[in-house]
């Protein structure tokens, strides 16, 4: 089946920096997906080639099986001919315009009189809760009512597709996780087909269908928000989507070697356990998935426990944020505050403990940093394989 | 689940017509048919002269250069540049300090130090000779009453030697280095300044270590355009050192012209030193400022206004108020009410016959309409091409070679003096194809011209602080780039567009060093016309135009006040 939109072979430069390298992307009719990736992986510049506001050097994009840009036919529609509706980090609502004005503007200069008098600008305007303040100028709404006035004009003219440039970012903690919100449940009423760039993982956990994590310029793993979190394709992946803890081993004759020398014992989870020894891998692991003991005594049977030493810890509610030392690592972990808080108060910094996890808790990954060394059966769909 | 290359997309390729290259080749075209205008406009007059001064192996160069007293020129040129630009910059940025440490309620002393520009220069340096003429200037009168320099007919002052002339010079391009000065300390925070202090620096620390260096950029280019003004200086040097025999560059050109027979070889090789300064500059000044984005501060709260007794703030801006508004003002009223000018003055002899022959007399009214009609002419022509230019220096990654020649386009205006303008045009337009002398097509033409860097760089300021996204969200929402200009660019370009087109008619009303060459006796300007009543001797006639062309202005600015709201000066 065709996909509705289509990106292939894209390629940006700006001088000799590739910005976007070789990028393949599919979207489908009503998709949400979320272009997940820090700063300078190029996500933003390839929702600006979609939108038609980047020129690229090579590739093509269709919309609907319509080249919109194809480098080898010199084919560039431009922006306002093809059809989308686009929300930036800055709102860019025009501050010489009314609330109305600026939701009217995009079905105005389309030439959309019916919609118009159908009352579209203030069924849009509804939608986001912004009836009220539709003869306001924007300077005088909050950053959040801004934002969400601004996602009425994207909507408002019933785009094939609806562009999001992190519309989320410079909003403050509790306004974007209602403004969130709110694009999801428009998403789900309204079923229009939207790329959504962010760096925040929460953010494309709880608004993609599908989520594309990239890297310089390339696509690292393309997949449903569920796999992405229980499988990452790479350490990469692993990291960005809050696997923060991060182990180095090498393989010894009875299991795993961390860097203080403690073995870790995989053949439990199912690992197809392999390697030979002296190979080098590295373990990724979310700060949920560890506990703290009191002794070697309380580790839950099947556990891999460490010896570790404490380093910090933070207040936070119904947790500590515990960070604590094994070996040169330093490893994140989250202890219940019923439990632990006793006695993490009356602890010092370098007081030893025990820390454990469950070994399917792991995704194990060749060593970046040990080139030469290669582990197929370690790498991707990861190790502790629970299917 | 890694994404296959899309395999379905093929069949409707090439079926869309490439709007991309014909829109870029379009606008490509249309930029370089108005840079080519624009070349023929600015280049060609100064490739004119050159040409000239160069004919029968450089008879110009050394008939100008062979002269005894062309080192006096070079030299006075350079004395009256460098002493005028000290003047300026000192004060220039003293003002803007104090303009930044006044208190709350006296705020609007701010806009102060710009007036004088409201002032044309004319009528400043006229009414500074009424007061300071060794014998009949009204303040040397004064001082001859105290007792150490009673006794004597003239002095002590004698406004028409290089000293004051330089002094007075000066105090004219106090107004523009504060402008660029003051601007620049509004982009440092209080909270700047606070690091500093809570990091242990004084008060003169915190000025000499942080304020000066974050103000580099506006001090290099308030100052290279000071000095550039200061090169060109012509006004002063005319009307004050022309009878006592004090000669720049300028006024040497403007001699070889105006006498008979003209040389205009001569004239265009006394530019020339001129004309390759100002090159120099403007390049030296790109390289120096490099990468502004260095210096741009980011937010936090606006210049801190002081919160203590900011009585020397006030009173430096109170104090050069009066000597470069106040006094020559009143200087011009005085001898504008008498039928003739002379030291003594009393009640009985005040008459308003002076305006009343103003009215009457055909020539000045004739005068003024011309003023006013090449002054808007020029700007309403020159704000749509400063729009384009400004627009292809923002916007015109694509046009590297066209951007650039743009640039310098807008660049050599700034660089050259009017008055080399003023004798290329002379030159090319008194001969075929365009025998424009005489009209004052040819006056609106060297205007816009003179006006080019003003209307560009304030409109291209003004799309830079805008940025891109306001754009990018039209075109996205379905505007062509027409649409957006229209609806878009435009509305949101107002304030700027107006304050641009209230500057350039103060300029343009006031425009003397090149009016005064292409004008023809039947078609005068304001200025021309007071230069020649200087002439005749005819000073309280003077004193009446003056003031009359300080009317003319004030009218203008107040309706570009009315109609773009109270901020239109600030924004200059």
């Amino acid at each position: 089946m065709a996909s509705q939109f289509a990106v292939s072979g894209l390629t940006k430069t700006y001088g000799s920096n590739v910005v976007v390298d070789q990028l393949d992307l599919e979207i489908e009719q009503g998709e949400f997906l979320v272009l997940l990736g820090p700063s300078g992986c190029g996500k933003t510049t390839t929702l600006r080639c979609l939108a038609g506001l980047e020129t690229p050097q090579g590739g093509s994009i269709s919309f609907d099986g319509r080249h919109v840009f194809d480098a080898s036919t010199k084919t560039d529609v431009p922006a306002h001919k093809r059809n989308i509706g686009m929300v930036f980090q800055s709102y860019a609502l025009w501050p010489h315009m009314t609330v109305r004005d600026n939701i009217r503007y995009p079905l105005k200069v389309r030439k959309l009189k019916q919609a118009i008098a159908d009352g579209a600008v203030e069924k849009a305007a509804e939608m986001v809760d912004c009836g009220a303040l539709l003869d306001r100028y924007p300077s005088q709404l909050s950053g959040g009512q801004q934002q969400r006035v601004a996602v009425a004009r994207g909507l408002v003219a019933q785009p094939d597709l609806v562009l999001f440039d992190e519309p989320l970012s410079n909003l403050d903690a509790r306004l974007r996780d209602q403004v969130r919100s709110q694009i999801h449940q428009l998403h789900q009423s309204l079923g229009f087909t939207a790329v959504f760039v962010t760096h925040d993982q929460a953010e494309a956990f709880a608004l993609a269908d599908r989520i594309a994590i990239m890297k310089s310029g390339r696509i690292e793993q393309y997949d449903a928000p569920e796999h992405v979190f229980e499988n990452p394709v790479s350490e990469y992946v692993a990291a960005f989507i809050g696997m923060g803890n991060r182990l180095e081993l090498r393989r010894a004759h009875d299991g795993w070697n961390t860097s203080a020398n403690d073995v870790i014992d995989l053949s439990n989870a199912s690992v197809r356990d392999r390697a030979d020894e002296g190979t080098a891998a590295v373990a990724r692991f979310r700060p949920d998935d560890v506990q703290m003991h009191a002794s070697m005594d309380d580790v839950p049977a099947g556990n891999v426990a460490l010896h570790a030493e404490l380093v910090t810890y933070e207040y936070a509610g119904r947790h500590f944020d515990v960070l604590v030392k094994t070996g040169t690592e330093q490893l994140a972990l989250r202890a219940s505050a019923a439990e632990h808080s006793a006695t993490l108060r009356a602890s010092d910094p370098g007081t030893p403990m025990v820390i454990s996890f469950s070994p399917s808790s792991l995704r194990v990954y060749a060593d970046p940093d040990a080139a030469a060394v290669t582990v197929p059966e370690l790498v991707a769909p990861g190790v502790g394989d629970r299917s | 689940m890694a994404t296959a290359t899309a395999t379905a997309t093929a069949t409707a390729g090439g079926s869309v017509k490439s709007f991309s290259i014909s829109r870029q080749w379009q606008a490509r075209i249309g930029y370089a048919i108005l840079i080519a205008v624009l070349a023929y406009l600015v280049v060609l007059p100064m490739i004119r002269l050159q040409m000239l001064a160069f004919e029968d192996g450089g008879a110009g160069y050394r008939t100008q250069y062979g002269r005894y007293d062309v080192a006096e020129a070079i030299w006075t040129t350079i004395a009256l540049a460098l002493g005028s630009l000290v003047i300026a910059m000192v004060l220039g940025t003293v003002l803007a300090f104090a303009a930044s440490r006044l208190p709350e309620k006296l705020g609007w002393l701010r806009i102060v130090p710009i007036l004088p520009i409201v002032m044309p220069a004319v009528a400043n340096i006229v009414g500074w000779a009424f007061l300071l003429s060794p014998g009949p200037g009204y303040l040397n009168v004064l001082l001859r009453k105290l007792p150490w320099w009673s006794g004597t007919d003239t002095g002590p002052i004698d406004v028409y030697t290089i000293p004051w002339i330089v002094i007075l010079t000066g105090f004219g391009l106090t107004s523009f280095v504060y402008l660029f000065v003051s601007s620049g300390m509004q982009n440092i925070s209080s909270e700047h300044l606070e690091a500093a202090q809570v990091s242990g620096s004084s008060t003169v620390g915190i000025f000499f270590k942080i304020v000066l260096p974050l103000l580099r950029p506006s001090l290099i280019y308030g100052g290279g355009i000071a000095l550039l003004l200061g090169l060109g200086q012509f006004t002063g040097p005319l009307l004050l050192g022309q009878n006592s025999g004090v000669k720049v560059l300028t006024t040497e050109m403007y001699r070889r012209v105006s006498e008979s027979p003209s040389d205009f070889a001569a004239a265009a090789a006394a530019g020339s030193p001129l004309v390759i300064f100002g090159l120099v500059l403007v390049l030296v000044q790109k390289v120096l400022l490099g990468n502004q984005t260095r210096f741009v501060t980011h937010g936090g709260k606006a210049f801190a206004s002081s919160t203590g007794r900011a009585t020397w703030a006030t009173a430096t801006v109170v104090i050069f108020s009066m000597f470069a508004l106040v006094i020559p003002l009143i200087g011009l009223i005085i001898v504008s009410l008498t039928p003739y000018w002379s030291g003594s003055l009393s009640w009985g002899l005040l008459t308003l016959d002076n305006f009343r022959e103003l009215w009457s007399t055909s020539a000045i009214t004739e005068s003024v309409v011309t003023s006013v009609l090449t002054s808007l002419g020029a700007v309403i022509i020159c704000i749509p091409i400063g729009y384009a230019l400004a627009n292809l220096l923002v916007r015109g990654r694509r046009f590297k070679i066209l951007a650039l020649l743009a640039d310098l386009m807008t660049a050599l205006p700034l660089g050259i003096p009017a008055v080399i303008f003023g004798v290329g045009f002379l030159l090319t337009y008194t001969e075929p194809p365009f025998i424009l002398y005489g009209t004052r097509t040819v006056i609106i033409l060297v205007y816009i011209v003179l006006m080019l860097p003003f209307a560009t760089r304030m409109q291209m300021t003004a799309m830079l602080a805008l940025g891109n996204t306001y754009n990018e969200a039209s075109a996205t929402s379905g505007a062509s780039p027409f649409v957006t200009t229209l609806r878009i660019m435009l509305p949101l370009m107002r304030p700027t567009v107006l304050s641009a087109v209230a500057l350039m008619f103060i300029l343009l009303t006031h425009e003397f060093a090149a009016s005064l060459l292409v004008r023809a006796s039947t078609t005068q300007v304001m200025g021309t016309l007071l230069f020649d009543m200087w002439q005749n001797g005819s000073y309280p006639m003077v004193a009446a135009m003056a003031l009359l062309m300080t009317a003319v202005t004030t009218i203008g600015v107040a309706i570009a006040m009315l109609v773009g709201g109270r901020n239109v000066l600030s924004k200059l």
